[in-house]
């Protein structure tokens, strides 16, 4: 199948020129498409300004106020948001932000190894592995969730942030590897023979040679795993109980329950401050972002 | 320098949820027991019961009780990760809907067998009840409530409709005040709302045609024509204009009592706890009054009863049985906790210490505690423990009476779809 | 060691057996032998995930057939789970939720994100920005908070509504009517076309100008030039791309949740089958029932993906 194809697909440089270069058309045909895209621009971006706008407005017109701007400031959503739940919102983005850093840690660890060993390594049985590795890619989740549970259960992981940290740590997803495996490949081999000639071990080529020159996938592993984690719901929900180990998906959610006595106001605003970290790694980050999916959803 | 700060930063984040790592003692040092005890509730209520746990351990030197508290809907979903997974709290908060559950599995305490240390006598028999099976006492009730009416005067005398007596109205008395106050506000302000699905309604208007929600045995005894007669009522207050149209009760927007529609000023009346009076008169503007359920008066047999919002239970497994015990003891029968406790969880079901504290109340307390003590002095309806899978139920007649409510199932079709599915829910 | 490695990469030399009885063939096998080693040293983690995951995937097999709740040992129990299946009608009506879900909002956000990777494919002055404002919100998309945004967007007096009601329609209560509710969440996954559109669009511009040059000396129109340049050439990574978001989408389970608060309202019009399974096995911790669910899913996944690869050779041109 050539979906599976190994090789890394030459994608032409990313900047605009390449665009203009091919800019069809005529004026007119270029002005509507400025106007359909910057519609469509609107209407997607639409959502997330309502939001913003309506965390600086007092809960009372956030349904009645219909323009952005708000006709009247209130900026005390945030500081009262912040204390709206059973602890400190701090409480939860620190929780949040341990457990995605760990998971950074764990996957760039687990799935660096893997990918060194698939990409540059010769051993017995690697094809089968490999495959085997490509396989899980695909294959739907839900279905390890009760035995994984029961297994936690049983270790009394339960209600603690174990079942979460894990997974990443064990190279259980097959999209970091796949990733770092196609980048890898494409750094030259004479590095390898280079290293080998030097007397370098396997572990001694990978940790000083191409972990370092490996450092845009990571980049990009990093991005993926933080954005992915950050917004995690399903996970903690399952194994969390106690509301101080909350992350802020969960915590978020606190201000929809039937007994809270939050604001809407205060919703949005906490929302954004929890949005706030994904969409500052988006802007540093999506350079990594493109390429990254564009690597392997082009596979 | 970037370094040693996000050290320091990642010092304070782990020590901040070391929990999270197993890193929790179960145990403070030397002899001091350690309590967990968890429930459902909002800040106000947090903020209550920790008061009075801080005066329990002050009287207590060799107990602490660490607490925690969320949502109901999490709550109730994790409440049997609680038992399954290890450790389960000392003292908890029981669903009444759920408590055979939990008993019948041997996962609660026989409160019975620590009569030396849990003193009952000041709680009526009514409220005994609830949370006793058979013999055996598994849960005592936080505290006392019951559903009534509530009417906004400001909204009613706007329009100048009259409030109906209430102790003497019907549901048709309802139909006809709900309908005026629309008609007179020009659609602006309906006349009220509740939901057909919230059981506590649905029982006292069973109750009032002479059937038991659940019978003795823990079966279903609400009837059919019972369940027709109930959904066509509303949907005829529907059409009539006293009941807001179709996809009005937004569910995105919850049941506190700021959020609710008195609050908005959209609707004039509504169903509530007694308990929330205080809460939902501060969100309406202060002008509530709280009636009677209607059809009291004319009814085959009384519907209103004296429930609890919730019950205090003790697991089996607890490592410090007595000091649980004592913890609950404490919030049943202290006057000083009760004080501070407050009223959040509905009047103390100690009746003595209920009288006891009414002076220490705000106003709007006050008046659901003297509703309360009213009630209680009548002949009600005995209360009963609810059978197993009866936490199903309300999921059950939700769905059903949304489609009746659209439209797209009569109250016929629903009513019996409802029998059938409670019938298989109980039966398990 | 005994075995220097400088001998055997000396370019041309080659290089004569050792004298004290190692030969040629035992040095490569030692060396195979440490590279094996340093191979699966270096998979150890991976091998340890994959036992993660292997194993359950046959214990829950197992578990389908039981009857388990984490407090007592599973009591097997046979077929009896996946007969009370056949009668379960909210499994049923999960089922169609996440059935009309997948079916309608995959191939629409497909079409969206095709149709403007295409637009911007042509060639537009400040294509980052616009790449960036469409893609942004495919990473939002999943998050509590835009979920939580999007109920208050369609309530009976949200924005949406009110935007309708300029244009003199009456919008209904989305979020409370169970004829719509899916609607909303349909309309959510269309809004984060954004991360298909950047695949499209790396892998248009793939497509060398000259093909349509060609195309369009040959008397091509626009629409016969993307039907038989464009979408050929695309279509591997349109057929890759339709796979992975069915099979994300069968899984839907943050966007149900938090819609509905965990209940599936209104009337279960957003119960998602990965919704119901979590309510059985980790509320009511039915467990058995909830694996046997698993693999139900599984399996529907299993023969869609199948069939997608069966009508594959008749729409994906691969150039081999």
């Amino acid at each position: 199948m050539s979906i599976i194809n190994s090789q890394l697909p030459e994608t032409p440089p990313d900047d605009e020129d390449t665009y203009l270069e091919r800019s069809a058309g005529s004026r007119r045909s270029r002005f509507t498409r400025h106007v359909l895209l910057c519609a469509i621009g609107v209407v997607m971006a639409y959502p997330l300004l309502w939001m913003i706008s309506s965390s600086l407005k007092p809960s009372g017109i956030v349904f009645t106020d219909l323009a952005l701007w708000p006709s009247t400031w209130d900026l005390s959503n945030y500081p009262r948001g912040w204390t709206a739940l059973s602890e400190p919102f701090s409480v939860y983005l620190l929780n949040s932000f341990v457990i995605v850093t760990l998971s950074i840690v764990g996957n760039l660890f687990s799935c660096s190894l893997a990918a060194y060993g698939f990409a540059r390594l010769k051993f017995a049985g690697r094809k089968l592995f490999f495959a085997l590795m490509l396989g899980t890619l695909m294959l739907p989740g839900h279905v390890l969730l009760v035995p994984q549970y029961i297994v936690f259960a049983k270790l009394d992981w339960l209600n603690t942030y174990y079942p979460l940290l894990v997974p990443h740590f064990l190279a259980t997803n097959a999209f970091y590897i796949f990733l770092m495996v196609q980048f890898m490949r494409a750094l030259p081999t004479e590095l390898d023979d280079a290293a080998r000639i030097d007397g370098c071990g396997p572990f001694r080529t990978f940790w000083s040679i191409i972990l370092p020159l490996s450092l845009p996938a990571f980049a990009t592993t990093a991005i993926f795993t933080f954005i992915s984690v950050w917004n995690e719901f399903f996970t903690p929900l399952l194994y969390l109980t106690d509301p101080q180990l909350y992350t802020v998906p969960l915590a978020l959610r606190q201000f929809v329950d039937s007994d809270g006595q939050s604001q809407w106001g205060q919703m949005f605003a906490m929302s954004f401050v929890s949005l706030a970290p994904v969409i500052g790694f988006f802007i540093a980050g999506q350079k990594y972002l493109v390429r990254g999916i564009a690597t392997t959803g082009l596979k | 320098m970037i370094r040693m700060a996000g050290l320091s930063g990642l010092g304070l984040s782990l020590a901040a949820c070391g929990r999270g790592f197993g890193g929790g003692d179960d145990d403070a040092e030397g002899d001091a027991v350690q309590l967990n005890m968890v429930w459902w509730g909002d800040a106000v209520r947090a903020e209550k019961t920790q008061a009075a746990l801080d005066l329990f351990q002050r009287k207590h030197p060799g107990i602490t009780v660490k607490t925690e508290y969320q949502d109901s809907q999490p709550y109730k979903d994790k409440l049997a990760t609680r038992f399954a997974a290890g450790e389960p709290p000392d003292l908890l908060a029981m669903r009444t809907d759920s408590l055979r559950e939990y008993a019948d599995r041997g996962a609660l305490l026989d409160l019975s067998q620590h009569s030396g240390i849990l003193d009952l006598t000041g709680v009526v028999e009514n409220a005994r009840r609830l949370g006793m099976v058979g013999d055996k006492n598994y849960g005592v009730p936080s505290g006392l409530n019951s559903i009534g009416f509530v009417v906004n005067k400001t909204l009613t005398d706007k329009f100048g409709v009259a409030i109906p007596d209430g102790n003497s109205w019907t549901w048709d008395d309802l139909a006809a005040f709900a309908r005026q106050v629309t008609a007179k506000s020009g659609r602006k302000v309906y006349g009220t709302v509740f939901e057909a699905a919230t059981l506590a309604n649905l029982m006292v208007f069973t109750r009032q045609r002479g059937e038991d929600f659940y019978t003795a045995d823990g079966k279903l005894g609400v009837t059919e024509g019972t369940l027709v007669t109930w959904l066509e009522m509303i949907e005829k207050m529907r059409t009539e204009g006293g009941f807001p149209p179709p996809g009005f009760i937004d569910p995105s927007i919850g049941s506190s009592p700021d959020k609710s529609y008195l609050a908005k000023g959209t609707v004039a009346s509504q169903i509530i706890p007694t308990n929330n009076f205080l809460t939902y008169n501060k969100a309406a503007g202060g002008n509530l009054v709280l009636l009677r359920m209607p059809g009291e008066a004319a009814a085959r047999q009384r519907g209103q009863s004296i429930d609890t919002p919730a019950l205090w239970s003790v697991s089996s497994k607890s490592k410090h049985p007595k000091e649980a015990v004592t913890l609950l003891n404490f919030l049943i029968n202290d006057v000083d906790g009760a004080k501070a406790a407050g009223t959040t969880r509905g009047v103390p079901a100690n009746s003595t210490i209920a009288g006891e504290i009414k002076a220490t109340l705000a106003a709007d307390d006050r008046t659901a505690t003297d509703y309360l003590i009213g009630l209680q002095a009548e002949k009600l309806p005995p209360s009963y423990t609810y059978p197993i899978g009866s936490s199903k139920l309300y999921g059950i007649l939700s769905s059903l009476s949304s489609e009746v409510e659209f439209g797209r199932k009569t109250p016929a079709q629903a009513a019996k779809e409802f029998l059938a599915g409670a019938r298989a829910a109980l039966a398990k | 060691m005994s075995v220097s490695s400088d001998a055997s990469t000396r370019a041309g030399t080659p290089t004569p057996p050792r004298v004290d009885g190692v030969t040629a063939a035992s040095i490569r096998a030692r060396k195979k032998l440490r590279n094996d080693r340093a191979g699966y040293l270096f998979l150890l983690p991976w091998f340890l995930g994959m036992l993660f995951m292997v194993v359950p995937f046959f214990a829950s097999l197992y578990l389908a057939f039981t009857d388990y709740n984490l407090l007592n040992p599973p009591g097997w129990i046979g077929l009896e789970n996946f007969r009370t299946m056949l009668g379960d009608a909210k499994l049923h009506q999960s089922l169609k939720v996440t059935f009309v879900y997948s079916f309608v909002s995959v191939p629409l956000s497909l079409a969206v994100a095709l149709g403007v990777a295409m637009i911007l494919n042509r060639g537009i002055r400040g294509l980052p920005v616009y790449r960036a404002v469409f893609y942004l919100p495919s990473l939002l998309g999943g998050s509590v908070a835009v979920v939580l945004l999007w109920r208050y967007i369609f309530g009976l007096d949200g924005v949406v509504n009110q935007f309708l009601g300029w244009v003199g329609v009456e919008g209904p209560g989305w979020t409370s009517d169970p004829q719509y509710a899916l609607t909303t969440l349909i309309i959510l996954h269309i809004w984060t076309f954004g991360s298909p559109m950047v695949i499209f669009l790396a892998g248009l511009r793939q497509i060398p100008a000259l093909y349509y040059e060609a195309a369009a000396i040959d008397g091509a129109n626009r629409f016969q030039q993307f039907r038989s340049v464009t979408l050929p050439l695309l279509s591997p990574i349109i057929f890759f791309n339709l796979i992975q978001s069915l099979i994300a989408s069968f899984q839907t389970f943050t966007q149900s949740f938090v819609m509905s608060n965990g209940t599936g309202q209104p009337a279960d019009s957003t119960l998602f089958y990965n919704l119901y399974l979590y309510q059985k096995g980790f509320t009511e911790f039915d467990m058995g029932y909830a694996s046997a669910m698993a693999w139900v899913l599984l399996v529907i996944i299993a023969l869609l993906t199948g069939l997608n690869f069966v009508a594959a050779r008749y729409w994906v041109f691969y150039d081999n």
